[in-house]
């Protein structure tokens, strides 16, 4: 701890994630830096959205090695806790919870994010904003979370929910897939509008696309439950021409780190 | 028998039939000081009571509870020296108390509304027994026959109550509560019941019967809050009877005793006359909670429909059968139900039976039921945002009752949506 400016404001080493005794990823280490983008991109099925799962504390799956948030270790922790310490996911796929309007769930997302009740009046002016500025009907707010949104509509919310929450560090699980290019382009400046210089993201993507929009300062390219290389953002360029076979040879070489 | 001790004149009861003597109901009946013709209708009631058989399980609305857990524990036909003092709020509100005169406050007496001792006119002969005659069932019978705290309510022609008026209906521990209300709705008059189940504790047993009558063009809601203490058991039966072009929402918060059934129902006898029931039950610990409902159609053009929610936690169980019965005169009737069912732990249970009987052409309906446990993916969604489990619990268990307390009006709505959230906070220890 000897200089704050050398902490990543997240961290993860060794992590390995087991579903049902399976395997799934199979030793991630990465570091993110305060106001530092990053993308994380890889074929179908190689377990992306496992690794973001994991690391925002999924109670269903098994996981081993360290995640720190902030220089604290919160490995141990319950997706709540981590959560109020200030990570976030963007869901792939947000799931609809029927019965619980977006407002009553923002209200309570925001009040436990700042550990205090926030003011039904400060909380409609935000909301506001934060729909206004990702072109969210306003009706929203009255609908039940979810419940019966396309999957554009999903993704807004998503990151309507991160700017509200101001999180230090933002996992987006393929908050570009399904944007047609208007709404790609709302809301990839309200990812870069709510995370400034502080914080971290790390964007798992498909995509070249949404990283015309958001920069990334580094790219990790991921297969079979690994990271088999990191670069720089023109590794998203070649991953574009290339595709992901001729890296497929490097999985195992590159599998100590 | 050391468990209870008994003196000369309450000889311990049979268990399985009450001593109902036709001579002891019309001394109970004089006791209670109710008119002649009050005393006659118990006795013909004692003696329906004595032809029926004692529920078997395995007839199917008696499948899921064990009668024998419901039976009276002492005995009937007596007057206690003592009550439990109960507060009432200052809305309007009657206090029931087995051998006492309802007591209205003054914004009861106030509210235009008739409230008073049932039987104590023999007029009301006329009116008791219609929705719910004694030989509806065992239950039913013991009830006409013995009911210890009846209240008459009647909303007169064309008044329009603007308050509710609350029934608080007050169990007590080792007490046998029989209570029976019977309201009338007079023809375009409109009034919301809340009947409130509260109190109870050990050994408290209740076997009430409700009767509701809806005249024509009347609008009468009713609210059953059955929030008896552990240890309670009891049935209730509703039956609410609506006339031409009357309109009857009944809603139903299910949530107290340790065994208690329940037996509800519409029955809609003129043409235009609408019924709609929402229920609520939320069974935890090692709860028995049973739930039947019927719409019966005896008219044409009548319009019925039923959503009833249990959320099952701990190693409750939630039974629901729902009968839907279009009779053969009764064209153009459209009815619907709906059950739904989350289970918050893997010990809890629910049973769901839907029915239909329909007996003529023309007619609209459908009825669902679906059981599921709870999704964890929601859970950990919410979790994600900072909100805490048993808070995310809670939250996807008030989403799943939310779009039926939508059915109801207003300042009901908002009473039952406290209630609910009480009760929720409850399954923090039990999850
Ligand atoms: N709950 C689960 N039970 C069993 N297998 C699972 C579960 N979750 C994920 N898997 C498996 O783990 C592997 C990785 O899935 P994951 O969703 O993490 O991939 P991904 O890289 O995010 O894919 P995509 O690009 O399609 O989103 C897949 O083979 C998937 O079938
Ligand atoms: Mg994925």
């Amino acid at each position: 701890m000897s200089d704050s400016r050398n902490t990543p404001i997240f961290s993860c080493h060794d992590v390995h994630v087991s579903v049902e005794g399976k395997e799934i990823v199979k030793g991630v280490d990465l570091e993110v830096g305060a106001g530092e983008k990053h993308a994380l991109m890889g074929p179908n099925g190689s377990g992306k959205s496992t690794l973001a799962a994991a690391l925002m504390g999924h109670p269903g799956l098994e996981v081993t090695g360290r995640i720190e948030l902030a220089g604290e270790d919160i490995s141990e922790l319950e997706a709540d806790e981590r959560a109020r310490l200030g990570l976030f996911l963007g869901f792939q796929y947000p799931v609809a919870v029927p019965g619980v309007t977006v407002a009553s769930f923002l209200r309570a997302a925001m009040s436990a994010r700042q550990g205090r009740d926030v003011p039904v009046k400060e909380f409609r002016l935000k909301m506001q904003a934060a729909f206004e500025a990702l072109g969210v009907p306003r009706d929203f707010a009255g609908r039940y979370l979810n419940d019966g949104f396309s999957g554009g509509e999903k993704k807004r919310l998503e990151i309507m929910q991160m700017a509200l929450l101001e999180p230090r560090m933002a996992l987006l699980d393929e908050t570009d897939s399904g944007l047609d290019i208007d709404a790609l382009k709302i809301v990839s400046a309200g990812v870069n509008e709510a995370t400034g210089s502080e914080t971290g993201v790390l964007m798992v993507t498909h995509y070249q696309r949404i990283l015309d929009y958001i920069k990334p300062d580094v790219v990790h390219v991921f297969m079979d439950g690994r990271i088999v290389r990191t670069g720089g953002p023109e590794l998203a360029h070649e991953l574009e021409e290339r595709g992901y076979d001729w890296l497929a040879d490097t999985t195992t070489a590159s599998a100590g780190g | 028998m050391a468990n209870t001790a008994t003196d000369g004149t309450s000889a311990a009861l049979d268990s399985r039939r009450p001593l109902l003597a036709t001579e002891d109901v019309a001394a109970f009946s004089r006791t209670l000081g109710e008119a002649p013709m009050g005393a006659q209708w118990r006795q013909r009631a004692a003696e329906v009571a004595a032809t029926i058989d004692y529920p078997d399980r395995v007839r199917h609305l008696w499948k899921y509870t064990d009668p024998g857990r419901l039976a009276p524990q002492r005995s009937l036909l007596q007057v206690p020296q003592e009550v439990a003092p109960f507060d009432l709020p200052d809305t309007p509100a009657v206090l029931i108390q087995p051998g006492r005169a309802p007591q209205p406050n003054a914004a009861a007496i106030a509210s235009g509304i008739e409230v008073r001792a049932l039987l104590h006119q023999d007029a009301d002969v006329e009116w008791i027994g219609r929705a719910v005659p004694a030989d509806h069932g065992y239950f039913e019978a013991m009830n006409a026959a013995a009911f210890n705290a009846g209240v008459l309510v009647r909303i007169p022609r064309r008044h329009v109550a603007e308050a509710p008026l609350r029934l608080v209906m007050a169990a007590e521990a080792g007490r046998d509560v029989l209570p029976r209300v019977l309201v009338i709705a007079e023809e375009s008059s409109q009034a919301t019941v809340v009947e409130d189940h509260t109190g109870g504790g050990d050994g408290a047993v209740v076997i009430g019967v409700t009767e509701l009558l809806a005249g024509d063009n009347a609008d009468l809601h009713h609210v059953l809050v059955q929030r008896w203490q552990d240890g309670t058991v009891g049935h209730l039966t509703h039956r609410a009877e609506v006339s031409r072009d009357g309109k009857y929402l009944g809603a139903i918060a299910g949530f107290g005793g340790d065994v208690a059934k329940a037996d509800l129902g519409g029955i809609l006898a003129g043409p235009g006359a609408r019924s709609e029931m929402i229920g609520v039950t939320l069974p935890d610990r090692r709860q028995r909670l049973d739930h039947h409902t019927l719409h019966r159609h005896t008219s044409g053009h009548t319009w019925s429909n039923i959503d009833f929610k249990a959320a099952v936690s701990g190693r409750a169980r939630s039974a629901y059968t729902g009968l839907l019965r279009i009779e053969a005169n009764a064209p153009s009737s459209e009815a619907y139900q709906e059950n739904r069912n989350l289970l918050l732990s893997e010990r809890a249970h629910a049973d769901t039976i839907p029915e239909l009987e329909i007996l003529t052409d023309e007619v609209s309906c459908s009825h669902g039921a679906t059981a599921a446990p709870i999704d964890p993916e929601q859970i950990f969604y919410l979790q994600s945002r900072g909100i805490p489990a048993d808070r995310a619990l809670r939250l996807v268990v008030r989403g799943f009752v939310e779009p039926t307390l939508q059915q109801v009006p207003g300042g009901l709505r908002a009473e039952l949506e406290e209630l609910v959230e009480e009760r929720l906070a409850r399954l923090e220890g039990s999850a």
